[in-house]
């Protein structure tokens, strides 16, 4: 690891690549038509500015100058917030609407159990099989095992419920939960 | 001749608008299911990341030690905690924190989970016990945010499940943005609420993405964990959990009740540093202590690593059975040692800390931002809820007049019960929203209470310890409080100025 003094001189070069960055992003953003040299210019200076900070603390410098990527972001564009006077909402400027779809508590309840429920037991299902039978170190295969099975069920949850067929959804679901836990459990059922 | 004008192809959008509906109608579902419990576990989160300095607020007179003492002090300080455990007839597992894992203090915990009995103390710079720790608001805000006050195991399956509602939000927020990074940059303020609301979502919610991904992923990770323990068990440990945790953390202590000398944990530090030079004792776990049955873990932290501590594990006879860097490059063990501090945000100091903090606020006003897009577009369209705008403005506010009321309940007087004072405290806000005239009035009430009392905890607590408090942190914590007041109340003055100027047709 680098000196004290090295470790501060690269973190504050690192902040201001960062900060450098993300100005010259924006103002290409800002501009009609596109702007890739800018833009990938800007990235650039972002990226080395991590790499400032990961050189100077290791690991934790890489996550702190991620969260700062972030703040700084943050700061960034309050910096360039536009005041309008309090007013009624102008239909013209409104963003996207979500579907209207017709629905009433047995759907809703179908679509909870669906997302949570059957979401849920085909992740675990998937992160389970993964921990039994992947060709890992027990120990990897167990935490990477583990570590999907939250992924997979947000995936599966924003999937069941922005899809409007609920069939479709389920019977997917339980194909997937079916094989998952065949390879989980079928190798110690065989074994017995 | 003439030229025929180039035809402008019109480019196709990346998401279509169709497939952007649809996902907004699922995030919307999504959002509303979960919204008060993301909310609730966001802000607690967010203060979660300064409960090691909250409980050095609670008890500013507790001895200091700011740097890593010599092993004979560790070791000093395991002997001194045994004995107290064995006093109190409960010495069957101790834990010792330094200074890296428990910043300005080295603390003692023993618990027999058999008769349910615990102890916590701090340890002077000599290694002995000073002082029992009491911190019952670090307790509390950790116990809200970890389990939401519910018993443990359902507790934590809640919070676990919420990481993933979470998780699953980003995912269909980011896929229901198609022009992400067409108004990246963009912030409106005034104008219509709805929009107002909508940029102040996506960009926090697109900027603090990074961010949001991890804490949702390792926080369902860390509240699901015993849930896909049990599984993986029945999968492949015939239901045996032991054998499935010793598969990640290595072999338990066995029942094997001989006595048998405590360990040397200063013989083992030494024995560490003889092949790591720049390993720092963090902490240690010694189960079963007194026993010949007992397995010592020690937690020995390397620079430029952002797990706490790497694990080196020895037997009852001293000798050791596992050391940390026999796992050195395994990806499953890094992301083992590195969820909390990943998930906490304790791995930079107290930088990295402020970071994690105010990437945690912004998460909650996302969540709490994705409410009132959703009341604003239902005002828009003459389809108001002004009730669901009480009741949302309520589950916004209580919170900080919750954590308010605990901090002052907690300086106040020593054992009052936080939980009831915090149920209280929702029972009142929800008082104050059916006499308000409107959600708006609920909030300026709300927010005009919260800053009171944040500043009256302050006051009280600089009362109770101004000659008797050792540690600054006890006044750096305070004036914090008094900042989070002045950040609570400033909208009221700036909105009372706007109100002058032109009164919004919705309300928020």
């Amino acid at each position: 690891m680098p000196t004290d003094i090295v470790s501060a001189l690269l973190t504050l070069a690192g902040a201001v690549l960062m900060v450098s960055g993300l100005l010259i992003v924006r103002s290409a953003w800002a501009q009609r038509g596109r702007q890739p040299v800018r833009t990938l210019c800007g990235w650039c200076l972002l990226v080395v500015g991590i790499a400032c900070a990961t050189f100077a603390w290791g690991e934790p410098g890489l996550i702190a100058a991620l969260a700062a990527f972030s703040v700084i972001a943050f700061v960034i564009v309050a910096m360039g917030a536009e005041y309008r006077p309090v007013r009624a909402a102008n239909g013209r400027e409104l963003a996207a609407e979500p579907d209207e779809r017709p629905t009433n508590w047995t759907r809703a309840i179908a679509k909870s159990l669906l997302a949570i429920v059957l979401a849920g037991v085909a992740a675990v299902g998937i992160g389970i099989a993964f921990a039994v039978a992947a060709p890992l170190d027990a120990a990897d295969r167990t935490i990477i095992g583990g570590l999907l099975v939250p992924m997979l069920w947000g995936a599966g949850m924003a999937w069941t419920l922005c899809d409007a067929k609920l069939v479709r959804a389920t019977a997917l679901l339980l194909v997937v939960s079916a094989c998952a836990y065949g390879i989980a459990f079928l190798p110690k059922m065989l074994s017995s | 001749m003439h030229t025929p004008a180039p035809i402008k192809v019109k480019k196709r959008p990346f998401l279509s608008a169709a497939f952007v509906r649809a996902m907004l109608a699922g995030h919307s579902a999504l959002g509303l299911a979960f919204a008060a419990l993301i909310y609730v576990v966001c802000l607690s989160g967010a203060l979660a990341v300064f409960v090691q300095e909250f409980a050095r607020w609670e008890q500013p007179d507790g001895p200091m030690v700011e740097a890593t003492p010599a092993p004979e002090v560790i070791a000093a300080m395991l002997r001194a905690g045994y004995a107290r455990a064995q006093a109190e007839g409960v010495a069957h597992d101790i834990y010792l924190s330094g200074p890296l894992r428990s910043p300005g203090r080295m603390q003692v915990h023993y618990d027999d989970h058999e008769k349910g009995i615990e102890g916590e103390w701090l340890a002077d710079a000599q290694g002995q016990l000073a002082v029992p720790i009491t911190a019952p608001w670090a307790d509390f805000i950790g116990a809200l945010h970890m389990q939401l006050h519910l018993p443990r195991t359902w507790g934590m399956y809640l919070v676990g499940l919420t990481g993933v509602a979470l998780f699953s939000s980003l995912i269909s927020g980011l896929l229901s943005h198609p022009r992400i990074f067409k108004d990246a940059f963009m912030l409106r303020r005034g104008g219509s609420l709805r929009l107002q609301e909508a940029d102040l979502h996506n960009r926090l919610g697109v900027w603090g993405l990074p961010f949001h991904v991890v804490v949702s992923v390792t926080g369902a990770l860390l509240g699901l964990s015993s849930l896909i323990v049990g599984v993986l068990a029945l999968a492949a440990y015939d239901g045996d959990r032991g054998k499935a945790v010793a598969a990640l953390f290595g072999p338990p202590p066995t029942n094997d009740s001989t006595p048998a000398p405590v360990p040397d944990i200063g013989a083992m530090i030494l024995q560490v540093q003889a092949s790591q030079p720049q390993a720092e004792f963090a902490s240690a776990f010694v189960q079963h202590i007194g026993t010949a049955g007992q397995i010592t873990q020690l937690g020995m932290h390397l620079p430029g690593r952002i797990a706490f501590s790497q694990a080196y594990r020895f037997g009852a006879d001293g000798k050791m059975i596992s050391a940390a860097n026999a796992h050195e490059g395994r990806v499953g063990q890094w992301i083992l040692t590195a969820l909390q501090p990943l998930h906490f945000g304790w791995f930079a100091g107290i930088a990295g800390k402020l970071l994690y903090g105010a990437l945690g606020l912004a998460l909650a006003v996302v969540t709490h931002t994705g409410v009132t897009i959703w009341l604003a577009r239902r005002r828009d369209k003459g389809r108001p809820a002004p009730g669901w705008e009480k009741t949302w403005a309520v589950v916004g506010w209580s919170q900080p007049l919750g954590i308010a009321t605990t901090a002052l309940a907690a300086v106040l007087a020593a054992g009052v019960p936080l939980i009831a004072v915090y149920l209280l405290t929702i029972a009142a806000a929800a008082g104050v929203a059916i006499v308000a005239s409107d959600a708006r009035a609920t909030v300026r009430v709300l927010r005009l209470l919260s800053a009171l009392v944040f500043v009256a905890a302050a006051g009280v607590h600089v009362a109770a310890w101004r000659t008797v408090a050792v540690d600054q942190m006890a006044w750096i914590v305070d004036v914090a409080l008094v900042i989070a007041a002045l950040v609570i109340a400033a909208p009221l003055l700036v909105r009372h100025r706007q109100v002058g100027l032109a009164e919004p047709t919705q309300a928020h």
